[in-house]
C-alpha cells in the first residue's frame, strides 16, 4: 500500500521517465491497454513482436537454463469501486476533481470523525466475491492497519485483516489464440475491502532541496526540505477491493491475462471502469522461480510500477530471466526477497526496497465500525442479480459454433457483447453478425475513436440488415453502403433502401435489358471477348453493375451476362 | 483507564464470552505483538480518554514489560527519559490487566468477531457535500493552493 503510493506519485512526474519512453517508442513498443472496444486479440498482436524479441541481452545466457525452472507468479489486485461516494463518508468521488475538493472530516482524518459504511460497498464486494466462486463470511470485520506515509491522514488504513469477505474461489480464462489459447483456472486467496490513500505528487523543487540535505544544515534549509510533498486527499477514503491470487501462474502471458480477465470481470459487474491509467485498477505481482520438480518455493520478488497489461507480462519475463539468469551463474542466493520497480523506459526491474522482514502494521480491529454481516437471503439476492459473466458468455458463444478468435472478440467488451446478443436476438445470423461486428464496425469505431455505445446503430437494424443481404432484397456491396450510413447518421435499413431506391434488382428480364445495352455499347470488347479474351467477363460485369446502380443481384447478372456473351458466338 | 474498563475487569466472567480474544493469523511469532496491542491502549488513554472494546490477539498469558520507548516510536511520539520512567509502571499496569483477561478460560466459547453485535450501521450512497471545507482547509498547517504540503520523510525505516 505505501509503496504502490510511492510509485503512483512517481507516475505523476513525467520528467523521470520520459526520455527512456520516447526512445522505446522508437523501436516501435507502443502498446495500449484494453481500453474501450479495443479486442484483447488485437491488442495482443501488437504486444507479441515485444514479447519473442526481448530486449536483453542476458535472455539468450538464460535460454538454455530455462527450461529447467518453472516460474512462480501470484498477483495482487486492487480495484477501486466505482460507487457514488466514498467508503466511509458521504465525500463524492470524481477522477479529476481539482485536489481536495472532495474531502470532510472522516475522510481528512480529522479527531472525532466516525466512519459509516457505505452499503453500496458491501453489495459490490458480495458481487465480486460471488463472480470469483469464493465462499463469502457472513459475518466479517475492518480492521486498522497502522502506518504513517503523508498520504494517510488518519494514520491506519481502515482494512480488512484475518477475516475477509469472501475468500478461496478461483477465476476461468481462455489464453489468447495467438499465444497458443487453452483454457486456464486460477485460484484466488482472498477479497477484502479496504480504503484507498490520498495521492501524493512531488513538487517541483525536489530535486534541488534534496542536494541542500546533503550537507549539514542550518534550520532554514531544513525548512525548505520538510516541504516537499504535495497530498491531494480527494482519493483518500475511496473504496477498494484487493484481490489476491493463489500463485498459480506460470509466465506473464498468463498472468496478464489473469489481470485482463479480472477487469473483464468488474466491467461486466459493473463494480469498476477497471482503467489502469486512472489507477482504478493496479497489479502488484510476486515472482520467484525454482528448478522443475521442486515442490518449495523459491525467493519471491515483488514488482511495482505496473500500469498496462502488457507491462505485467513483460516485467515478469523479465525478471524470470533475470532470476534464471543468477541461479544459471551459482548466484541464486543473489535473489532476496524485494520490492523491485518495472522501468517502462528501460523495459527492465530495478530494487526499490529490500524487505527487512514483515513490515509490522499492528493490526486490529477497527473500533469506530461494528461488523460486516450478511443474511443468506442478501446473498442469494445478489447472486440472482447477476449479469451473465465472461466465461458462462465465452463458453455460450462457443456453443453457438463461433471460432475461439471470434468468441474472444466478442466477449472481451462487455458493451460489444450486449450488442451482438441484442443483434442475434433480433434473429440475426450468428456467423453474419459476428462478421459484421469484428468488421466493419469495429473499423469504424476504432478510427472514429468511439466505444460501440456510442455509434448510431442499433442492433435491430444491422439485424434487419443482415436479414436484407440474406434474403435477397440488397446486394452485400449496398450492404455495406448502408452500414456505414446507418454508423454516422442512424436511421432505418428500410427507410435508407426506400429513400435511395437501393432494392436489388432481382428481376431478370430487367437485367437481361441492361446487360444487353451494356454489350451493344461495347462491341469492340464483346468482339475480344469471343476472340478468346474471356477475362473481359470482369469489364462487363463492372459496367452492368455500374448501369443498374450497384443494384443488379450479382448471381444472376453474371449468370445471364455469361449466356449472352457465349449465346451468339 | 475509564470506569469502563474497570467493569470490564470486574465483570470479567461474565462479559468474557461476548469479548472474546481473538486469535490473528499471524502464525509467525511476532517480537512485537505485545507492543502492538499495548500501543493502542496507550494512544486511547491519552488522547481520548476512552476505552474501546476491541479484541486483541496476546497468545501468552505471561506478558512480557512494556518496551516504552519502542511504543513510543510505534505511535510516533516523543517521550523525555523522565516520561518514559513514568509511563512504565502505568502502562505495566494496564498490561496486567490484560494479563487477568488473558487467564479467562474460553476455550469452550466460540470466538466473536466484533464485541458489539448491534445492528449494523450502514449509509446509503447518496453523496453529500461537506459545508465546512474551508475552516478545515484554513486548519491545515502547511497548505499550498490546492494541495496540502507535508515533510517527505516520516518513515525512519
Amino acid at each position: 500500500m505505501m509503496a504502490s503510493t510511492i510509485f503512483r506519485s512517481i507516475q505523476n512526474h513525467p520528467l523521470l521517465l520520459y526520455p527512456t519512453a520516447l526512445f522505446r517508442r522508437k523501436n516501435g513498443v507502443f502498446y495500449c491497454t484494453m481500453k474501450s472496444t479495443e479486442a484483447q486479440t488485437a491488442t495482443q498482436e501488437k504486444q507479441k513482436p515485444q514479447i519473442k524479441n526481448p530486449p536483453r541481452t542476458q535472455t539468450k545466457t538464460s535460454d538454455k537454463f530455462s527450461k529447467d525452472y518453472e516460474a512462480v507468479i501470484g498477483i495482487e489486485t486492487h480495484v477501486q469501486l466505482n460507487t457514488l461516494t466514498k467508503a466511509f463518508c458521504g465525500c463524492p468521488y470524481n477522477y479529476g476533481s481539482p485536489p481536495n475538493t472532495s474531502v470532510c472530516p472522516i475522510c481528512m482524518g480529522l479527531p472525532g470523525a466516525l466512519p459509516v459504511l457505505n452499503s453500496k460497498v458491501i453489495e459490490l464486494a458480495v458481487k465480486v466475491g460471488l463472480a470469483l466462486n469464493s465462499k463469502l463470511s457472513l459475518n466479517s470485520k475492518f480492521d486498522r492497519k497502522q502506518y504513517f506515509y503523508p498520504d494517510l491522514p488518519k494514520g491506519y488504513q481502515i482494512s480488512q485483516f484475518d477475516v475477509p469477505i469472501a475468500s478461496g474461489g478461483y477465476i476461468d480464462l481462455d489464453l489468447p489464440v495467438e499465444f497458443g489459447g487453452g483454457h486456464r483456472r486460477f485460484g484466488i486467496t482472498r477479497v477484502h475491502m479496504e480504503e484507498d490513500a490520498g495521492k501524493l505528487l512531488h513538487s517541483e523543487n525536489e530535486s534541488y532541496s534534496q542536494e541542500i540535505t546533503a550537507s549539514p544544515l542550518p534550520k532554514y534549509c531544513l525548512l525548505i526540505w520538510l516541504i516537499l510533498l504535495q497530498v491531494d486527499l480527494n482519493r483518500a477514503g475511496v473504496p477498494l477491493l484487493e484481490i489476491v491470487s493463489e500463485p498459480d501462474m506460470r509466465t506473464g502471458i498468463e498472468a496478464a491475462e489473469y489481470a485482463a480477465e479480472l477487469q473483464r470481470l468488474v466491467r461486466y459487474l459493473g463494480v469498476s471502469n477497471g482503467n489502469m491509467q486512472e489507477g482504478s485498477l493496479r497489479c502488484d505481482v510476486n515472482v520467484s522461480i525454482r528448478p522443475i520438480g521442486q515442490a518449495q518455493f523459491g525467493t519471491k520478488v515483488e514488482i511495482k510500477n505496473l500500469n498496462s497489461f502488457s507491462s505485467v507480462s513483460r516485467a515478469i519475463d523479465f525478471e524470470i530471466s533475470r532470476q534464471v539468469l543468477l541461479h544459471s551463474q551459482g548466484q541464486g542466493d543473489q535473489i532476496t526477497q524485494e520490492t523491485r520497480l518495472w522501468e517502462e523506459g528501460a523495459q527492465k526491474t530495478v530494487t526499490m526496497r529490500k524487505k527487512e522482514g514483515l513490515a509490522d502494521y499492528r493490526y486490529f480491529p477497527e473500533p469506530d465500525l461494528p461488523g460486516v454481516i450478511l443474511t443468506k437471503e442478501y446473498v442469494n439476492s445478489i447472486r440472482d442479480s447477476l449479469p451473465e459473466l465472461p466465461e458462462v458468455k465465452r463458453r455460450r458463444y462457443e456453443k453457438m459454433g463461433l471460432s475461439m478468435q471470434d468468441v474472444l472478440f466478442l466477449a472481451n467488451d462487455v458493451n460489444v457483447a450486449e450488442f451482438f446478443d441484442a443483434t442475434i436476438a433480433k434473429g440475426a445470423d450468428v456467423k453474419l453478425a459476428a462478421n459484421w461486428i469484428m468488421g466493419d464496425i469495429a473499423a469504424y469505431i476504432k478510427n472514429e475513436k468511439l466505444t460501440i455505445n456510442e455509434i448510431k446503430l442499433i442492433p435491430q437494424e444491422l439485424a434487419e440488415l443482415i436479414a436484407s443481404i440474406k434474403g435477397g432484397t440488397i446486394s452485400g456491396k449496398i450492404g455495406k453502403e448502408i452500414l456505414f450510413e446507418l454508423l454516422a447518421k442512424g436511421g432505418t435499413v428500410k427507410g435508407l433502401i426506400k429513400e435511395k431506391d437501393l432494392v436489388q434488382i432481382v428481376d431478370p428480364m430487367e437485367i437481361e435489358k441492361i446487360v444487353d445495352k451494356v454489350l451493344s455499347e461495347n462491341p469492340k470488347q464483346l468482339e475480344q471477348y469471343r476472340g478468346g479474351k474471356t477475362k473481359l467477363q470482369g469489364y462487363f460485369a463492372g459496367q452492368v453493375m455500374k448501369l443498374s446502380k450497384g443494384k443488379a443481384n450479382p448471381g444472376l447478372l453474371n449468370k445471364i451476362l455469361l449466356e449472352k456473351l457465349n449465346a451468339q458466338s | 483507564m475509564g470506569s469502563k474498563a474497570l467493569l470490564m475487569l470486574k465483570g470479567v466472567s461474565s462479559i468474557a464470552p461476548k469479548n472474546q480474544i481473538f486469535n490473528f493469523n499471524c502464525k509467525s511469532s511476532r517480537s512485537s505483538n505485545s507492543s502492538f496491542s499495548f500501543s493502542k491502549v496507550v494512544i486511547n488513554h491519552d488522547k481520548n480518554n476512552k476505552v474501546r472494546r476491541c479484541s486483541t490477539t496476546i497468545t501468552q498469558s505471561s506478558l512480557e514489560p512494556p518496551n516504552v520507548s519502542r511504543l513510543a516510536e510505534t505511535a510516533r511520539i516523543s517521550l523525555t527519559p523522565n516520561e518514559v520512567e513514568e509511563f512504565a509502571p502505568k502502562i505495566r499496569q494496564v498490561i496486567d490487566w490484560f494479563g487477568q483477561l488473558q487467564d479467562v478460560d474460553l476455550h469452550s466459547i466460540e470466538p466473536s468477531i466484533r464485541a458489539d453485535t448491534e445492528d449494523s450501521n450502514l449509509r446509503d450512497d447518496i453523496p453529500e457535500t461537506f459545508e465546512n471545507r474551508e475552516s478545515m482547509i484554513a486548519a491545515v498547517p502547511s497548505y499550498e493552493e490546492p494541495y496540502i504540503k507535508v515533510p517527505k520523510v516520516l518513515n525512519k525505516e
